[in-house]
């Protein structure tokens, strides 16, 4: 079932440009979706879109069947949490705990179920034993855990995450990678990030490539990461794995194409014991 | 004439309850004209280290030696000015400093304070903003109608346009799509190898390392664990574990070959050399 449905979607900043253009596609329920397109290609502007900051010049976006509309704008809210980029702009309690407490206490959970509620989901995002840290103890990868965790107390459906990982050190980024693979392995959410990190796309079920406000290019990311040329014409990079691929056909060597590390080593290793 | 660190110590609020050791009794040298990167966890130590360099910071204790400048603990240095000129410093999310109402204007900023006429700064400006590749269309634009990654080319050129002998940059891809990122790399090769400045680089991007730089120091809890090239610095896995370094990915596939029992050298450091080796592994068990 399609969990959110983007028909036609026109939005321009400055009525001069267009920032997506008759932008088309739907979401499927519990899948992992991953959106990639270089900078300035519109891929924030869905985010602010699907949440309903900005309202659409043209088209329709339906969330669960709800039309995305002034009436329904706070239902659907409901069911969306959104994780930013920057780590600092969204810490706002004076420890871990109260930080993920923010959101419960605007949502009135009586207080005696909130310490319960609050230490599920620390233990989620693995920050149980910082509950009483303060902010500037804490490392930017631990921040968006910390932010991540009070999205989730508000079970959303739909969680989004835009650019989570690309402020972060490399420690921080795959701790929110594996992190982001954890709640879509146990939990039923719907998940869609935003996403330069084209490691992280190889691990989604589904990418949608943006491109000056259209989308170019759909799929599973096994077939669409292995379109060298559009994605470089795209500015965007290409897995390593598939650099490997390429080298290695040039000397002759016939592997098949892969999208991940692992995926090339098992490859490599079959073509060597082939021979 | 290099740069030279002896026993340098920095405390950050030295003589409260809040006092903290960001960098203890450092001794480094970076050699003139060479791209280096300064390595470490968030928290290490890197940042204090880099803005010693203008004396941004003084050091608590110990000496610095840049260009033909002494900074010691106990004075501050004599003119200031002159050495902000001569080593220039971009700062992590440097967009964020961006200020004036024309790209023009914000780049003629720098030199112009350090006293270059209108058309000095002018032609500085015209000519490092092309440098950064922002052509002359762009001058008498806001810089705030920028997309994030020619802010930041906005805010590198107006330092370039000081005209620094020594460019010290705080993470300047963070934050860039990755070719952005390349581009922006691409460029301080540039600036190193065929403008001859020393280049210094803080970052967390080890492809970066690999690809772009000469020298690597490895900053770990206020000292440093290890100066060495970038070549020497990747061959050692061992030391890259011990300092939880994330590897670029041909040293993560290459150790991943070598533990499915492909003997591999270390000094596989290119994908092509990386193929090269495999097809000789191959070829060896036909």
């Amino acid at each position: 079932m399609d969990k959110i449905t983007v028909k036609d979607v026109s939005f321009s900043y400055d009525k001069e440009r267009d920032a997506l253009s008759h932008v088309s596609f739907q979401i499927k329920e519990g899948a992992y979706t991953t959106i990639i397109g270089h900078n300035g290609s519109g891929k924030s502007t869905i985010a602010k879109l699907l949440i309903g900051l900005m309202k659409a010049d043209g088209g329709s976006i339906e969330v669960d069947r709800l039309p995305l509309n002034e009436e329904n704008l706070y239902a659907i809210r409901d069911k969306i949490g959104i994780v930013f980029q920057n780590p600092d702009n969204q810490f706002i309690g004076a420890t871990v705990a109260d930080d993920i407490a923010f959101g419960l206490e605007n949502h009135q959970i009586p207080t005696e179920s909130m310490q319960g509620i609050i230490e599920t989901y620390a233990k989620k995002v693995h920050m149980e034993a910082y509950l009483e840290s303060e902010p500037t103890k804490l490392s930017g990868g631990q921040k968006q855990r910390v932010a991540i965790a009070g999205v989730l107390a508000m079970k959303p459906e739909i969680l989004i995450f835009d650019e989570a990982t690309s402020m972060l050190d490399p420690q921080g980024r795959s701790d929110i990678n594996h992190l982001i693979q954890e709640i879509h392995e146990n939990e039923t959410m719907t998940i869609i990030s935003i996403t330069h990190d084209i490691e992280e796309v190889a691990m989604s079920d589904h990418v949608i490539v943006l491109d000056q406000g259209k989308v170019v290019m759909e799929g599973h990311p096994s077939e669409i990461l292995l379109k060298e040329k559009e994605l470089i014409d795209l500015h965007l990079d290409i897995p390593f794995s598939l650099k490997v691929a390429h080298a290695l056909q040039k000397l002759g060597m016939p592997v098949k194409e892969c999208t991940t590390m692992e995926g090339m080593v098992d490859e490599i290793c079959r073509y060597a014991m082939k021979d | 004439m290099p740069i030279r660190y002896e026993g340098l110590t920095h405390i950050y609020q030295e003589g409260t309850p809040f006092s903290y050791l960001a960098l203890d009794d450092v001794s480094l040298e970076i050699k003139e004209g060479a791209f280096t990167a300064i390595i470490g966890e968030t928290g290490s130590g890197k940042t204090t280290l880099v803005q010693h360099l203008n004396a941004l910071l003084l050091p608590s204790k110990g000496k610095l030696q840049v260009l033909d400048r002494l900074i010691t603990a106990d004075q501050k240095p004599k003119q200031l000015k002159s050495l902000r000129k001569q080593v220039g410093l971009v700062f992590q999310f440097p967009e964020y400093q961006l200020f004036e109402e024309t790209i023009l204007k914000d780049v003629c900023f720098g030199p112009k304070n350090f006293g270059a006429t209108e058309e000095e700064a002018r032609d500085m400006a015209v000519k490092m903003l092309k440098l950064v590749g922002l052509d002359e269309s762009y001058l008498d634009q806001s810089p705030f109608e920028l997309s994030g990654g020619q802010k930041r080319r906005v805010a590198i050129a107006g330092i370039l346009a000081m005209d620094p002998q020594v460019l010290v940059l705080d993470e300047p891809t963070a934050g860039l799509d990755p070719q952005g990122a390349k581009e922006m790399m691409d460029l301080f090769v540039e600036l190193n190898k065929t403008y001859h400045k020393t280049v210094l680089i803080v970052t967390h991007d080890m492809e970066h390392v690999l690809h772009s730089c000469d020298e690597v120091v490895v900053v770990a809890k206020g000292k440093i664990k290890k100066q060495c090239d970038v070549t020497t610095f990747f061959e050692d896995v061992e030391l890259l574990k011990q300092l939880r370094i994330d590897p670029p990915a041909v040293i993560k596939m290459r150790e991943a070959l070598r533990e499915r029992g492909f003997s591999l050298g270390k000094d596989m450091l290119s994908i092509e050399a990386l193929a090269k080796a495999i097809q000789s592994e191959v070829q060896k068990h036909e």
